[in-house]
C-alpha cells in the first residue's frame, strides 16, 4: 500500500527507531511499511495517523503517486 | 539520528536482547543436550534440555517489552500457512506413492515412512480441531 510515511518522518526528523517505539512496534516494522512490503493493521494505521496528526486516508493512499494526493486537494 | 541512548533505542534494544536471550536459550539447550547424550549423559542432557525450554518461558513471559509485534504475527501466520500447503503436497503424493508402491510393486515402504505420514495425518487433524475450536469459541 502506497504511504507517505517516510516522508512525514523524516519532516519530523525522527529516525524510523523513533517512530516504532512512539507507536510500539519494531523498526523492521516501520521499514517494511515504509518500502511497501507490508500492509500495517487497521489498529496500526490509525495510530500512525493519529501520531502524525492526519488522517488515515491522508497517510495510507492506495492511489498515492506521490502528488496524487495534493492533486485531488485542489 | 542521535547516537546518544535514549528511551526509544533502550526499548528497541531491550527488546532485541531479550528476544535473543528467548531463542539463543532454547538453541544453547539443544545442542548442549545433544553433546551430553552423546558423551553419555542421558539424564544430565534431558535436564539441560528443559532448563532451556523453561528459560524461553520465562524471558516469554517475564519480559517487560512487548517481544513480538503485528508484523511478526502477520509472518508467524504467512510461514505457518506455506508449511501446512508443504504438508499438505507431501501427505498426498507420499500416501498416494505409498498405497501405489505397497500394492503393485513388491516394496516394502519403511515404517518410519508411514509414521511420518501418519504425523502428518495427526498434524492437520490437530489443525483442525484449532480451526474448529477457534472459529466457534464463545
Amino acid at each position: 500500500m502506497n504511504n507517505d510515511l517516510r516522508d512525514r518522518r523524516d519532516r519530523a526528523d525522527m529516525s524510523q527507531a523513533d517512530l516504532a517505539a512512539a507507536v510500539g512496534v519494531s523498526r523492521q516494522t516501520i521499514n517494511a511499511i515504509e518500502r511497501d512490503r507490508y500492509d500495517p493493521s487497521l489498529e496500526l494505521a490509525f495510530e500512525l495517523a493519529d501520531y502524525f496528526d492526519c488522517r488515515v486516508e491522508d497517510l495510507f493512499d492506495p492511489d498515492l503517486d506521490g502528488n496524487g494526493a495534493d492533486d485531488r486537494a485542489e | 539520528m542521535t547516537s546518544t541512548e535514549s528511551p526509544t533505542t533502550d526499548r528497541l534494544s531491550s527488546r532485541r536482547r531479550y528476544r535473543r536471550l528467548m531463542f539463543g536459550s532454547i538453541a544453547a539447550a539443544v545442542v548442549s543436550a545433544l553433546a551430553l547424550r552423546n558423551l553419555g549423559y542421558p539424564l544430565l542432557s534431558e535436564g539441560v534440555y528443559w532448563v532451556g525450554i523453561l528459560a524461553f518461558l520465562a524471558v516469554w513471559w517475564g519480559s517487560p517489552v512487548s517481544l513480538f509485534d503485528e508484523r511478526d504475527r502477520a509472518l508467524e501466520r504467512r510461514a505457518s500457512q506455506l508449511t501446512l500447503t508443504v504438508a499438505a503436497v507431501v501427505l498426498v503424493l507420499g500416501a498416494s506413492a505409498a498405497r501405489l508402491l505397497t500394492e503393485a510393486t513388491s516394496y516394502a515402504v519403511p515404517t518410519v515412512v508411514w509414521g511420518a505420514l501418519y504425523g502428518y495425518v495427526g498434524l492437520f487433524a490437530a489443525f483442525a480441531v484449532a480451526y474448529l475450536w477457534v472459529r466457534y469459541r464463545p
